[in-house]
């Protein structure tokens, strides 16, 4: 995939590998990953805990603790045909990227702040940080964010974290890593840990600056539901590799990998009658003495003898959109048709 | 002799000293028949754990009365009652966060073989290897060798959530409140951990609370019992799962149903939303008059809703609702 436009490509990441020494030997956390990232669209990546979500949305932005390595692989974020090699970028040059190209919120709300500092003190500390935008000018857009992101600026400013809700932390968040425009937003389980109604909020808000500004994002969730709402493509992990990325709808309807089909199948819907779910068997690898061939391969009813032996490789499947990393594709797709038939239903009432 | 296997009357609990005091769980009442499921929903701080804690005879309500077997727990001046150890032994509790719920230094076979030693449901460690083996084989943790000397930190949050069932059915309860119980799972495990509680149910004809905020979850696992939705202390809706899910009647059903996102794209987006108008839950320290949703609900009254506080009414057979409104259509006075 070379010949893109790379004006509408704030983000190409091309295989990249990350590996963590531990006692007992090296972890490989991400494995080959490659994929791109368009102005205005939101990618998901979905997969269980420890399939290397948070390690490659860190690494992104070079954030990894001491322990990590990236041993391989290429990070560039452009901005009109100006590449920029984030991997080769020194110390001091990483911190003006950061945030200005590139923003991140991590997971847990409350602990993203300093408990004993205001909002308004952590904002210009960040501003500060950036370069040296006018205290004036600084407290002029803090305001304009918060009202953005739906909260009452004069009230929410001057606060401690401790002060606002759970819900209210994510917005100020949100709000803070939209204070430098960046380009690029990675966003790590967004909605995880706050209540439908706060949820539902945040969901809504967050596809709404998307459309407003425009922003590129990248959002990490092992929940299928918030990536159905929010995304425009999914992308499955699977023991560090990306092993399905299409279309969001492609994804839900004709997922085309046995694990992304496992996870549909593992996930109630709440509208609709009682349906019979069925869990994946076994758990996930261990990344340090991981099985030869396709990862995934000890949990898959579709193995084959080759799935054993031979890793597959992400490939185009229908269409240049939808890749996945299976050799049984067909046989899976059999099993998509109750799915497919959902879908078909949906247009049907549509176009009507 | 009542019809229910555990029930809660009037339940109330406060916290707090006397200059500041919250009322945590307001007036809660509601029964479960031997078999059953009740599911507990609501969003964080309304009360759900309390409830489930109280149920359990871990906190003490502040009035009201937990009935097990027909007969009270606690005595009139709040002492614990006569059959106070076999209500404890009957009734088990499993919480959120299999990281916290295990000793760290003990191995599973210590976790589970203590309890059964310790009421006397086996006469001596041979006995106790015998049933720990059994148990673990009934929460499917086998083959059992593996498990039998590990530690919980060498398990996976799954695998020590299902140590906590296997303890919980260590002294034979004939109720199981599960706090949370599958929230901290991933999601490809946890399909398979809600099934083997379900099937207790059946094999073991185990009474469930089964307390959560998750609506898929609720409906997944209560389809054929009943949900509870819990607003700020109270029950709102009482229903059996499918009327609540399929047509909920209070208006924070409604909203929470609503909100849901769904992990189907089409349906995520083609879901009709209830817009509220507030997005602010009431701090316990300040209530609001009348009905406790009345500054969020759509369907607001006033001169009704911020006055009189609804009490929760039959609809029909299978159905209450704590709602001026949702009662006037169905022609019940609230």
């Amino acid at each position: 995939m070379t010949d893109i436009s790379r004006a509408n490509t704030p983000l190409t990441v091309e295989d990249l590998w990350v590996e963590y020494q531990i006692e007992r030997g090296v972890v490989k956390a991400v494995r080959g990953v490659s994929f791109e990232l368009a102005r205005g669209e939101s990618l998901a990546l979905i997969g269980e805990s420890g399939c290397g979500k948070t390690t490659l949305g860190v690494a992104l932005i070079r954030l990894l603790v001491q322990a990590a390595r990236i041993t391989r692989g290429e990070i560039t974020y452009w901005r009109g045909n100006q590449g920029l090699d984030v991997l080769s970028l020194k110390e001091k040059e990483l911190r003006r990227f950061r945030w200005r190209e590139c923003a991140m919120v991590f997971q847990s709300a409350l602990n993203a702040f300093n408990p004993v500092l205001r909002i308004w003190d952590q904002i210009l500390d960040t501003a500060k940080a950036h370069g040296n935008m006018p205290r004036q000018q600084v407290r002029e857009r803090a305001m304009q964010l918060l009202e953005y992101v739906q909260l009452d600026p004069e009230r929410v400013i001057d606060a401690y974290p401790h002060q606002l809700s759970g819900g209210m932390r994510q917005r100020v968040l949100l709000a803070m890593s939209l204070l430098l425009d960046p380009q690029v937003l990675i966003l790590d389980e967004p909605t995880t840990a706050l209540d439908i109604l706060t949820q539902r909020t945040i969901i809504d808000l967050l596809r709404r600056l998307k459309e407003q500004i425009g922003f590129a994002m990248l959002f990490i969730s092992h929940d299928l539901a918030t990536a159905a709402e929010l995304a425009d493509r999914v992308a499955t992990m699977y023991a560090g590799s990306i092993v399905e990325i299409g279309p969001v709808d492609d994804i839900f309807y004709r997922p085309a990998h046995p694990y992304t089909l496992g996870l549909i199948r593992a996930v109630p819907t709440v509208t609709g009658d009682f349906e019979a779910l069925v869990s994946i068997p076994g758990a996930p690898p261990d990344l340090v003495d991981p099985p030869p061939g396709c990862k995934f391969h000890p949990r898959c009813p579709y193995v084959t003898e080759r799935c054993r032996a031979e890793e597959p490789k992400l490939e185009a499947h229908y269409s240049e959109t939808h890749h996945v990393a299976c050799f049984n594709v067909r046989r899976v797709q059999e099993d998509t048709l109750d799915l497919q038939e959902r879908y078909a239903k949906y247009i049907r009432r549509k176009v009507q | 002799m009542s019809e229910y296997l555990i029930e809660a009357r009037h339940l109330v609990r406060m916290f707090g000293s006397r200059r500041q005091r919250v009322t945590a769980v307001d007036d809660v009442s509601f029964g479960i028949r031997e078999g059953e499921v009740v599911c507990l929903v609501g969003e964080s701080g309304c009360g759900k754990t309390t409830t489930g804690k109280m149920i359990t005879g871990l906190i003490k309500p502040t009035s009201g009365q937990v009935l097990y077997a027909g007969k009270p727990v606690w005595t009139a001046r709040g002492d614990k009652g006569e059959d106070f150890k076999t209500y404890r032994l009957g009734v088990q509790i499993i919480h959120q966060d299999p990281y916290a719920s295990l000793n760290p230094s003990h191995t599973i076979y210590q976790i589970l073989s203590t309890p059964l030693l310790h009421h006397k449901f086996v006469a001596n460690t041979y006995e106790a290897l015998n049933r720990v083996v059994e148990l673990l084989n009934i929460v499917g943790l086998s083959p059992v060798e593996d498990f039998l000397y590990k530690y919980p930190h060498q398990l996976s949050g799954g695998q020590r959530q299902r140590v906590s069932v296997a303890r919980a059915l260590t002294v034979n309860p004939r109720v199981i409140v599960a706090d949370e119980a599958v929230s901290m799972v991933d999601v490809s495990i946890r399909v398979g951990l809600l099934n083997m509680m379900a099937d207790l149910k059946h094999e073991l004809g185990v009474t469930y609370l089964f307390i959560t905020h998750d609506l898929a979850v609720a409906k997944f696992f209560a389809w054929e019992g009943h949900i509870a939705v819990m607003y700020v202390g109270s029950i709102v809706e009482f229903a059996s799962t499918p009327q609540l899910i399929n047509d909920p009647r209070h208006p924070y059903s409604k909203a929470l149903l609503a909100a849901v996102p769904e992990a189907d794209p089409e349906l995520t987006r083609s879901k009709q939303r209830v817009e509220l108008r507030s997005q602010d839950i009431p701090s316990l320290l300040a209530l609001p008059s009348g009905c406790r949703f009345h500054p969020r609900c759509p369907y607001f009254e006033p001169g009704l809703c911020d006055v009189q506080r609804p009490a929760l009414v039959p609809l029909d057979e299978h159905r209450y609702v704590a709602c001026h409104i949702a009662a006037r259509e169905a022609g019940v006075a609230s």
